[in-house]
């Protein structure tokens, strides 16, 4: 039904599509981490200058990058209104028992800000890489393990398969809903037990077809003869580019003075 | 119920890079009781049409109405009327869920909150519309039946709910010929009894023509003809134009006509076909007799 959903990939060519999955998993881990490490608001600013700059690099669609944020907005909302009430401070509104701080709507603010980054960072690597790069940059970060008896390549197998399956779920998801409304299901009103309830047409559907195209998924492979063999090799491997030094050299650079500045 | 499509636009993902216009401005009106088939190639439109009467897509612009009251909307009059509508979905089988027969077709009337007796009933007048004994069926599992016995199941679930409106999207997909015969021969039966309105989207247009007497063809969104079965599916170039194979019947008389052969391609099941041959072949056969 051509859903947009987060985490989902789109083909383009732009700058930011052509870098090296490696390097853009290991920039995604250092913005999603420097805005917990960053202790001076111009650390932030440098990181919020980071993404922003990615996101137009990216040419990702702004509604698109809103939607994602929409998946993390109940979280939000709740670890907003929990720093609200809890953290200690300056009084500025006594609503009865409860006290409102100048501290509890930054620490609230902050949460928030660190949530959105992280969601918009993390849609932004499924934007501009493609699943299969993904796994092929994970195996690879991952392959020092695979000395240790770690099954680096089918852990990239089966994070593939769910990766390329998550679109399709969620469309499924998307008609059983409809297809359940027709038959009379209310997933808008009635009370909390009620909606709960109500999700049982859609989820037991939803689970049984998607252990038959597991099963089936397994006979296919099987039936061409794959298995997982250690020395397997690719059609296509990863090489660092200039580009590729630069952006890392940026980020680098960038997270450094981002935990520097106090 | 009367069905008014008014310059129906439908827009999937809009504003995102996968923005896909699925149906541009659709007028159509389908009154009480009447038997329509729609049809047309892969990614016209048919499923999202049936899906804004049934009011579970929100139009882009334009409206759907329902008795005058836009089908989607979050009224008491609109829900009222949505609850007139039954549709089932492509493999409707898909969406079962219950442990036996007997709660798998009682899930809908059961929703609709009606008493325990006006359930046990309905579900065996369902099950019996569509061939299924319920004394041996009722208790058994939804999921070891057979593929057409399971789609029938699913079927006895939308009928259960006596719409007055029953929208079938494919049904008889995935079916082999025997299961697509008796489907199609119980929702005749089920027309012929409750008189209400059929809307049978199918890409077989061979199915169509026993079942409904008006057809509309879409492509790309668009209506590109709407009229009499036998108008629609005699003219050949004007299914294949839009991609659509004429049913073989009339593919035969077309190619007989391209022969010379005086035969009207018009004709609707197999009689009518074999009729039409032999209006033109017999008269030669007996003057041959007479010479």
């Amino acid at each position: 039904m051509n859903l947009l959903l987060p985490g989902m990939y789109f083909a383009s060519d732009t700058a930011l599509h052509r870098l090296d999955p490696r390097v853009k998993m290991g920039a995604a881990l250092v913005l999603m981490a420097l805005p917990f490490a960053a202790r001076h608001p111009l650390g932030h600013l440098l990181v919020v200058g980071l993404v922003g700059a990615a996101v137009i690099l990216s040419r990702a669609p702004w509604r698109a990058l809103l939607g994602t944020l929409r998946t993390v907005f109940w979280l939000g909302l709740f670890m907003f209104f929990f720093y609200f009430f809890t953290t200690p401070g300056r009084p500025l509104i006594t609503l009865g028992r409860v006290t409102i701080t100048l501290e509890g709507l930054l620490a609230g603010g902050l949460q928030v800000y660190r949530l959105c980054l992280l969601a918009v960072v993390a849609a932004l690597l499924t934007y501009t890489t493609s699943p299969l790069q993904l796994t092929h940059g994970l195996e690879a970060m991952l392959s020092p393990l695979a000395r240790l008896g770690f099954p680096v390549r089918e852990l990239g197998m089966v994070l593939t398969i769910a990766l390329r399956f998550v679109p399709t779920f969620f469309e499924e998801m998307e008609t059983l809903t409809r297809a359940q409304k027709a038959r009379g299901v209310d997933l808008d009103s009635g009370a909390p037990w009620q909606r709960i309830r109500n999700t049982v047409p859609i989820l037991v559907p939803l689970f049984l077809s998607a252990i038959r195209r597991a099963e089936e998924l397994a006979v296919a492979m099987d039936a061409r003869g794959f298995r997982s063999h250690p020395n397997r090799t690719r059609l296509y491997r990863l090489t660092l580019s200039r580009a590729d030094g630069i952006a890392a050299l940026i980020v680098l650079a960038c997270s450094v003075a981002g935990m520097v500045i106090r | 119920m009367h069905i008014r499509i008014e310059s129906l636009t439908h827009i999937y993902a809009r504003g995102t890079p996968a923005e896909r216009v699925a149906l541009r401005g659709i007028t159509l009106e389908i009154g009480p009781g009447e038997r329509v088939g729609i049809s047309g190639p892969t990614g016209s439109g048919k499923s999202t049409l049936v899906q804004h009467i049934a009011g579970l897509l929100t139009p882009t612009s334009g409206r759907v109405l329902l008795d005058g009251v836009p089908a989607h909307a979050r009224t008491p009059e609109a829900r009222a009327r949505r609850h007139q509508v039954g549709l089932a979905f492509q493999f409707p089988e898909a969406q079962m869920f219950e442990l036996t027969v007997f709660r798998e077709v009682a899930f809908g009337p059961r929703r609709r909150g009606l008493d325990a007796d006006e359930i046990a009933a309905r579900v065996r007048w369902a099950l019996e519309m569509v061939g299924l004994d319920p004394d041996s069926f009722a208790e058994r599992v939804p999921f070891a039946l057979s593929g057409g016995e399971m789609r029938r199941v699913a079927l006895a679930g939308i009928l259960a709910l006596k719409p007055r409106v029953l929208i079938l999207d494919e049904p008889t997909a995935g079916l082999d010929p025997r299961g697509r015969a008796e489907v199609l021969a119980r929702l005749r039966a089920w027309q012929a009894e409750t008189g209400a309105t059929l809307i049978l989207v199918s890409h077989h247009l061979d199915e169509m023509a026993g079942l409904v007497d008006r057809v509309v063809l879409l492509a790309n969104g668009q209506v590109v003809a709407d009229g009499p079965t036998c108008q629609i599916l005699g003219n050949c170039g004007g299914l294949r134009s839009v991609g659509l194979s004429p049913p073989p019947g009339v593919a035969l008389l077309e190619a007989l006509q391209a022969a010379g052969w005086p035969v009207r391609t018009d004709a609707l099941d197999i009689e009518d076909v074999i009729s039409e041959i032999a209006r033109c072949f017999l008269p030669t056969k007996t003057q041959r007799h007479e010479v």
